[in-house]
């Protein structure tokens, strides 16, 4: 099978990849014995009748059957191989595009943002034939997109990475730490952070450990309907993070999205107690546990909370920029046996962080397995699947049982904060066990709080009356 | 493409197929109402029409959802505001601050019911598959129309800023291509054809509830509901064309079962253009019925905006004597506009007072050459200013009213003290016109770039628009018609490919089309007309059902279905439920069999289906002359006989007479003796002639 699919890699040379732009067998056979390629116009005659169009480059997730027209209307449609009796070359025309790029004013009386990207889009523009995306990143392409952050700030822009939300990861962390401190070092007035939405609150969690002290708003931001639509988010986030970053009081690392999924006020939420809650929605991004910082809307900052670090003149900051991705992350089911954590033991892991039920249990079957993590010294700590309320671990005989194998309870952490801080404790304290546990059990960066407010756990019912008349009357 | 470098303008950007042809306008064609115009004079006007015909399918599922297609809701379980925000390939290189006022100018609102939408339609969830059933229904249709089927559906999004779809474009993939049907109906021959430039399966939008200055309000149960849209050619060359040719599209797609009835759930945009004027799109056309008159008072709306073009080139006005900066206020800027607000302080006319009472602005702008052209007329009771007040109304989003007033009606508004004071105060010349607004000073802003960009539009002939139709026949701005780049695809949802089996599918179960039935019918004995008729009506399956084997029968079914068919549905409630075919045959045979019983056909088919408890054999029997009548018909005559002797007042002439005597008799023995007989021997007892004879025939 492997000989057949390298015979026909073969059979197309190098050169000819890139003029048959994501074509395969049989549609290359096809074009060739026509000699047409990707871009060229033409006429083709089917058993299912004449097509009229220009050759697109076919996305390598489809199919191998088909040949993309793009008619002069506009739409596209697939014409398949083994219906085309000829192609007729009648002109070619390369697509080729560039975002229009408008110089960023510059205005002394404004305050300096740095903006890094990480290779999500929040601004970007859409080729329209191929239907690929084009990010929008320097300064003078985001003006071209989102001309109201000259009116905000100056601001000026660093790629740092090009890659998705979900390849995000420990190495990363690591770079945008130093690169902020170095930002907030050259004096900038305030940094912002664009990345995808998948794992941002990751990021947001590593950089909360990693940075501390900062004397300037650190602001996440992203979006979940991508720019090149008409009802994208990414412009309100970008305004909303932009304006936090050049004039809040917040010196946190902050995640700016939407509040509603109404385009109203987007929402400030501490680094480490924020959660992606939905797979699409606009207003995903929730404070878990608490309420979040901030509203902001339209140039204004409406504060929730008063118990954040406030904005400082001072460059001073700490990065410690570290991580052992030696930790495991385990989310706890009940049929699960001990080998799920033993192989991490026997695979050299250091911390296991455990997603346990309830208000923190694992059955008995896993106790075998913890025994024999606190014999090979790999800490073991205890989070919630029910991600709001603490771990209560001495309220059940099994939470005294899993206790008494050296699982440490983390009260109100959330799962994914957890795994990210226990990586970051254990480099930051690679020979002192001790140490890593007591960092581990000390709130940093609000990643465990004191109390739980009463609206710190809200989630509405929709259906019932109350919730009913609540939203009905949202608007009106 | 707009935004590959370098940029070609927007204006040169629109496709020239938007352009009549013919480029000299006939501006000498005197004004004539529609009833007055012939084939022949829309052909000297340049006429072209082409139908895009929106059917929505009855299909159990929206498109790409799972919400349920063709919930009309009433209640509001919550509402949505959004934004639109032109992207940066729609705009190309624009100017930033055009980007602000765009978006700064409306709040979209939906009102939701939870039973009619879901997290889809509101744009916070990706596109499920796309509803099968849609797709086999866009197939079976599109091969009505003997399109060539595309063999890969790819879907596109196609751009929306209004506000009626949420995403803020619309999902739409192409299903086939070029096609044609015969079209008979056509007043210029039977043996015209229809071209059909192409058909897509596409997601309805919202629909809207109001648009009132900055706020506009849609309700999303209609929103994602499968439609084709089958375009046609411009092959409609005057306005009663247009209307056949729409209901022709219509009856096509309705052949296939599939097609959703009600208010809205067929609509169609139609384009127009004369010689000299180009393509203008009117939205939404829900009835036939007020197509003609519609299209062709656009018609000489073109020759009037036309007949502005030249004098305007004529007086040597050119476009860049109307020019005004994009940004900032155009009354500090520009000398073609002046704040008005002082010298209009003391002003009695009550809507400018109003204004400067709320802090309004008041602007003047002066139309360099435009003197006494904002009172030509353009539409029935309509002149070019109001060319200008709609499109102000739609893009400034002014809402007084009024909210704007010109120096070409002397005695409206203000005085003519105070028109000389403006027209000097703003520069005017003596063939300069002087249009006065007010509003939000924003808006008021927006307001003056949009008369002086309507101004240039009028040395253009016809802007390229989208309008909406008015109850009555005429039509106002929309929108400006949207460039062709607002097309790329969705990369949301993979191609879809349609494999040859279901084509075969769809082939095998493909309906007649009404030209097809239309011959049946004829071929079976029905007139032309009865066979138009049969042939669009919901019954024509069953009638081809039953088929009866004489045109006797023939004629005498069709004609029961079509009398008795709904009156049944009126009276059970039950519209579009059709009987049995095995249940009318029995009546078919009888019909085929000739005899007194075809006069009978109405009322048997009436208790055929209001009693299913009786066989339908001993229903029709009832009615067939098997015994002799003779008895009764000489006990009914004797009878008669005596009533007319006993009348005060007998009938005055012999007609009258024999119709009140056969109006006795003849229900009496329905199917059972031919009414010529009955004639016959009633005009013996009175000893008058036979005088209803040939009663049968116009029955």
């Amino acid at each position: 099978m492997s000989d057949e699919v390298q015979s026909e890699a073969a059979a197309v040379p190098i050169e000819d990849a890139a003029v048959f732009k994501g074509y395969r067998e049989p549609c290359v056979s096809v074009m060739r014995r026509f000699g047409v390629t990707v871009w060229c116009d033409v006429i083709a005659e089917t058993t299912r009748g004449r097509f009229e169009g220009l050759i697109l480059p076919r996305s390598e997730t489809s199919d191998e059957l088909h040949l993309v027209l793009k008619l002069e209307s506009g739409y596209n449609v697939g014409i398949r191989h083994d219906t085309i009796e000829s192609l007729r070359k009648t002109g070619y025309r390369e697509a080729s595009y560039k975002i229009p790029e408008k110089a960023f004013p510059v205005d002394a009386g404004k305050p300096r943002v740095r903006l890094f990207g990480t290779g999500g889009t929040i601004a970007s523009r859409l080729d329209y034939r191929t239907g690929a995306v084009i990010p929008a990143f320097s300064p003078g392409e985001l003006y071209g997109s989102v001309p109201e952050l000259a009116d905000i700030c100056n601001l000026e822009t660093e790629k740092l990475f090009g890659i998705f939300s979900e390849n995000m990861g420990p190495p990363q962390y690591l770079i945008l730490a130093e690169k902020i401190g170095e930002a907030i070092r050259e004096g900038y007035d305030g940094v912002v952070i664009g990345h995808g939405t998948d794992t941002m609150h990751y990021t947001s969690a590593a950089l909360s450990f990693m940075v501390q002290g900062s004397p300037v708003p650190i602001v996440m931001v992203g979006s979940q309907r991508s720019s090149d639509r008409p009802s994208s988010d990414a412009a309100q986030n970008l305004i909303n993070a932009t304006w936090a970053a050049a004039h809040g009081d917040i010196a946190e690392v902050i995640v700016c999205m939407f509040g509603p999924t109404s385009d109203r006020y987007n929402l400030l939420h501490r680094g480490t107690r924020v959660r992606k809650m939905h797979s699409s929605y606009r207003s995903t991004f929730r404070t878990l546990g608490d309420i979040p910082l901030a509203m902001v809307e339209r140039d204004e900052i409406t504060p929730l909370k008063d118990d954040y670090a406030r904005r400082r003149e001072d460059r001073e900051v700490t990065v410690r920029a570290k991580f052992d991705d030696r930790v495991g992350f385990i989310y706890y089911y009940p049929g699960m046996k001990a080998d799920v954590i033993e192989s991490l033991i026997d695979a050299g892991y250091r911390g296991i962080v455990i997603a346990g039920t309830g208000l923190g249990h694992v059955n008995r079957l896993a106790y075998p397995a913890l025994e024999k993590a606190r014999k090979a010294g790999v800490q073991v700590y205890m989070t919630l699947q029910t991600l709001w309320g603490f771990v209560q671990m001495h309220v059940y005989e099994t939470g005294r049982e899993i206790l008494e194998e050296g699982v440490i309870p983390l009260a109100n952490m959330l799962p994914e904060t957890a795994y990210v801080k226990l990586g970051w404790a254990l480099a930051c304290h690679p020979d002192d066990p001790a140490k890593v546990r007591e960092l581990m059990t000390t709130p940093i960066a609000g990643d465990m709080t004191e109390r739980e407010p009463h609206d710190g756990y809200l989630v509405f019912q929709g259906g019932v009356p109350e919730m009913k008349a609540f939203l009905g009357k949202v608007w009106s | 493409m707009t935004t590959h470098h370098p940029p070609p303008p927007a204006a040169s950007a629109r496709p020239p197929a938007d352009l009549n042809p013919r480029r000299e306008a006939a501006l000498d064609f005197p004004e004539r109402e529609l009833e007055e115009m012939t084939p022949a004079d829309y052909d000297t006007l340049g006429f072209l029409c082409g139908l895009e015909v929106h059917q929505q399918l009855a299909t159990r599922s929206k498109l790409f959802c799972r919400c349920p297609s063709g919930v009309v809701a009433r209640r509001v379980d919550a509402e949505v505001l959004r934004h639109m925000r032109p992207t940066l390939s729609e705009l190309g290189e624009y100017d930033g601050t055009a980007l602000m006022e765009f978006k700064t100018r409306k709040e979209i609102v939906y009102r939701l019911e939870r039973s009619s939408v879901c997290t889809y339609e509101m744009d916070d969830t990706p596109p499920f598959e796309v509803d099968e059933e849609a797709v086999r229904t866009a197939i079976a249709v599109s091969r009505l129309f003997e399109l060539n089927l595309v063999s890969e559906l790819h879907v596109m999004r196609k751009q929306y800023l209004d506000g009626s779809i949420p995403t803020g474009f619309q999902r739409t993939a192409m299903v086939g291509l070029a096609g044609e049907i015969p079209f008979r109906e056509s007043e210029l021959g039977r043996d015209r054809v229809l071209r059909i430039r192409q058909l897509s399966l596409e997601e309805d939008s919202c629909r809207e509830v109001s648009d009132v200055g900055h706020r506009i309000i849609f309700r999303t149960d209609r929103l994602g509901t499968p439609l084709t849209e089958t375009v046609t050619e411009p092959d409609l060359l005057t306005p009663r064309d247009a209307a056949a040719g729409g209901r022709l599209i219509a009856a096509v797609t309705r052949t296939t079962g599939m097609a959703r009835r009600g208010p809205g759930a067929a609509r169609q945009d139609v384009n127009v253009s004369i010689a000299g004027g180009r393509r203008v799109e009117i939205k939404g056309v829900c009835h036939h019925r007020g197509l003609p008159r519609l299209v062709h008072v656009e018609a000489f709306r073109q020759l009037a905006l036309l007949r502005i073009k030249a004098e305007l080139e004529a007086r040597g006005i050119r476009k860049e004597m109307l020019t005004v900066p994009e940004t900032g206020q155009p009354w500090e800027q520009s000398p073609l506009a002046i704040d008005a607000r002082s010298l209009l302080r003391k002003t009695d006319y009550s809507p400018i007072r109003d204004a400067l009472d709320r802090d309004e602005m008041v602007v003047a702008v002066r139309l360099p050459g435009f003197r006494g052209l904002l009172a030509h007329g353009t539409q029935p009771g309509l002149t070019f200013a109001q060319e200008i007040l709609h499109r102000v109304r739609v893009i400034a989003c002014l809402v007084g009213r009024p909210f704007m007033i010109h120096s070409d009606v002397r005695d409206y508004g203000l005085r003519a003290s105070r028109w000389r004071q403006l027209r000097s105060a703003s520069g005017a010349a003596s063939g300069d016109a002087v249009v006065v607004l007010w509003g939000r000073q924003d808006d008021a802003a927006t307001a003056v770039r949009e008369v002086l960009a309507r101004g240039r539009d009028a040395l253009d002939g016809v802007p390229a628009e989208t309008r909406q139709a008015f109850a009555d026949g005429t039509t106002g701005f929309e929108r400006i018609l949207p460039g062709p780049d607002r097309m790329y695809p969705d990369t949301d949802t993979p191609p879809l490919p349609i494999p040859d089996r279901w084509v075969q599918d769809v082939e095998a179960k493909q309906p007649a089309r009404p030209w097809e039935r239309e011959d049946r019918a004829i071929a079976r004995g029905l007139d032309a007309a009865a066979a138009h008729r049969l042939a669009r009506a919901p019954w024509n399956d069953l009638f081809e059902a039953l088929a009866p084997k004489t045109p006797l029968g023939a004629r005498r079914m069709a004609a029961a279905l079509e009398k008795r068919l709904p009156c049944h549905w009126r009276r059970t409630r039950s519209a579009g439920a059709l009987p049995d075919a095995e249940r009318l045959e029995p009546l078919v045979a009888a019909l085929d069999r000739g005899g007194p019983v075809i006069h009978a056909a109405d009322e048997i088919l009436d208790r055929l289906l209001a009693e299913p408890e009786h066989s339908a054999s001993s229903i029709v029997a009832s009615y067939e002359a098997s015994d002799e009548p003779s008895a009764d018909l000489a006990r009914l005559l004797e009878a008669t006989v005596v009533a007319r002797d006993a009348l005060s007042r007998p009938p005055s002439d012999e007609r009258a007479l024999m119709q009140w005597a056969m109006g006795r008799v003849i229900p009496e023995l329905l199917g059972r003796v031919e009414p010529e007989e009955v004639a016959r021997r009633l005009a013996e007892r009175f000893g008058a002639k036979a005088a209803l004879t040939g009663q049968e025939e116009r029955s």
